[in-house]
């Protein structure tokens, strides 16, 4: 009876979201008990407390996937990530095209950076109330799925302002490692996606390290030193209006001699550029998968600088922080 | 909880419509419903939320306001005035042709609470059975956003010889604030990926994903 299983499934559902919705009473416990593998359904704040936390602090070799919207080349990945003396390594291997490397190392693993903290809802600016992560999005835990043969719980997330974007996350229930994760626009449309097809949980490290590794294509990430809440705002520019929720995570000079201003959510992150030039300064809009960079010009002093505001935010998000940039 | 509530009957065509058993009466039934209930619509969502959990799919996300902004949409066209047959083809037609319309309409109900999905039952086209539907083409009113071609954007290519082809990810639409501005698209290119790299180290520490965003760095020649 198609009717009858429709009605029992409706019951399971409801069962999986009586959580959410105050509802295990009226649940039947004939359903309850189909429920598969019943494992106890975690709060939100547990399940992204744990993505930032859990996840630094295992060592693991894995492939996953990555796409994105303007390229529709499904490009593939090796990732190994190590703890050693307490700092985190991280390789990066690109498994199409030709090869290359991306090396990231340093990263002391007791770093609370400020999407760390977000995300953990332990950051509160002297006297002012805890910035609540539900306030800016609307999470919900939608099940459970299965990638890269481990399970996972499944957490969307949707903006509540048209300053950022929403998210799916697969979050593995045993490690933290976010499996799957998708960017989507306003229109519930995929703006990039990394899915794992395999994880390795604790390999062997004198073996990761001993590899030979390619040194043609290699790049080297920059660590930001991890003193992020040193400094509440960038010492030479005032940024007049960011989104709701965005923090001051900490600011940069680049070997290029731009400066960099770092800003976050706990989940979406942006970055201010600066740079005084003489020359022509291009304005408008690059986008490149779900990063925008929108480019404009600033005058302090009789000085041309050159701004940019770089992320995965909208182009509204972006072009008014840009306006909102003055010298000091 | 609500399901308790609901008149039995309504529940079982809710049910049925699911199952695509429902007959033309209860498919009626279940829209003028839903145009006062909102339990109607939120049991609707519910039950194909929960049909495509066992199925084991990724129940699709709509924003609460798609229905709404189809709605919107549609209101916004021109509504197809239908042009008086001529009167000897006319009663050839009758009551059979009137039929026909019916059934059309209503299928595109259907098919419209079917593409909707989890969200809420489209009540609009129900109440706009005097509205023809329009036929799809490039000139539709599609909902804002959908399908709308960036303007003014071109495209920059980044020949760094790494592909046999021209490397699509490496690739930055770029939409200059005015038109007609000459600028070099390599340089524009290559600003744009310097600073994506940069903004990783950000993104990496900031947005509790590990090293995830490092694949939208591209590696350049110079380095």
């Amino acid at each position: 009876m198609p009717k009858i299983s429709l009605w029992l499934s409706s019951c399971l559902f409801v069962a999986i979201t009586a959580s959410a919705q105050d509802q295990t009473s009226s649940a039947p416990t004939a359903a309850v008990s189909e429920t598969p593998a019943s494992a106890s359904i975690p709060s939100v704040q547990a399940l992204l407390s744990k993505m930032s936390q859990d996840a630094t602090r295992i060592n693991y070799r894995g492939s996953f996937t990555y796409q994105n919207q303007t390229s529709i080349e499904l490009q593939s990945f090796r990732v190994e990530h190590w703890l050693e003396n307490g700092v985190e390594h991280d390789r990066l291997l690109f498994l199409n095209g030709p090869e290359r490397l991306i090396v990231r190392d340093g990263q002391p693993v007791d770093c609370k950076a400020m999407g760390d903290k977000l995300l953990q809802g332990s950051f509160s600016q002297m006297g002012k109330t805890l910035i609540q992560m539900d306030q800016l999005y609307q999470f919900e835990i939608r099940g459970r799925e299965r990638i890269a043969g481990r399970w996972s719980r499944v957490l969307q997330v949707i903006p509540k302002d048209p300053y950022r974007y929403g998210y799916f996350l697969s979050i593995d229930e045993d490690t933290g490692l976010v499996l799957k994760s998708w960017l989507v626009d306003e229109n519930a449309r995929p703006l990039e996606r990394y899915q794992f097809i395999a994880l390795e949980l604790n390999p062997d490290i004198a073996q990761l390290k001993a590899q030979v590794l390619p040194r043609q294509h290699r790049a080297i990430a920059d660590v930001t030193p991890c003193n992020p809440t040193e400094q509440t705002k960038p010492s030479a520019w005032q940024v007049a209006w960011v989104p709701p929720g965005f923090v001051f995570a900490g600011q940069r000079k680049l070997a290029t001699g731009q400066a960099m201003l770092m800003y976050t959510d706990g989940l979406t992150t942006f970055s201010i550029f600066l740079e005084a030039t003489t020359n022509f300064v291009p304005e408008g809009v690059g986008k490149r998968g779900a990063t925008l960079a929108n480019m404009s010009r600033l005058v302090v002093k009789d000085v041309v600088y050159r701004v940019s505001v770089v992320g995965e935010i909208p182009v509204a998000a972006a072009a008014k922080i840009a306006q909102n940039i003055t010298g000091q | 909880m609500s399901e308790q509530n609901r008149p039995q009957p309504l529940a079982e065509s809710i049910s049925a419509l699911m199952d695509n058993q429902a007959s033309e009466l209860e498919l009626q039934r279940i829209l003028k419903a839903s145009e006062q209930d909102a339990e109607v619509k939120a049991a609707w969502s519910r039950y194909q939320i929960a049909s495509s959990l066992i199925r084991g799919e990724q129940a699709p996300v709509i924003g609460s306001d798609f229905a709404a902004r189809i709605s919107a949409a549609i209101d916004a066209e021109e509504a197809l005035v239908e042009q008086p047959a001529p009167a000897a083809k006319k009663a050839q037609q009758g009551w059979f042709y009137q039929l026909g319309r019916v059934a059309l309409v209503a299928s595109v109900a259907g098919g419209m609470i079917i593409g909707v999905g989890t969200t809420q039952v489209v009540t609009q086209v129900a109440s706009n059975t005097t509205v023809a539907p329009a036929s799809v083409d490039s000139a539709v009113n599609l909902p804002s956003g959908i399908n709308s071609p960036a303007i003014n954007t071109r495209t920059v290519a980044v020949q760094t010889g790494y592909e046999t082809r021209p490397q699509e990810n490496r690739r930055v639409m770029f939409q200059p604030r005015q038109a007609g501005t000459t600028v070099s698209d390599e340089e524009v290119s290559r600003y744009v990926n310097q600073m994506i790299k940069a903004h990783s180290d950000n993104a990496a520490m900031n947005s509790g994903q590990g090293v995830l965003p490092y694949a939208r760095v591209i590696i350049t020649d110079e380095e």
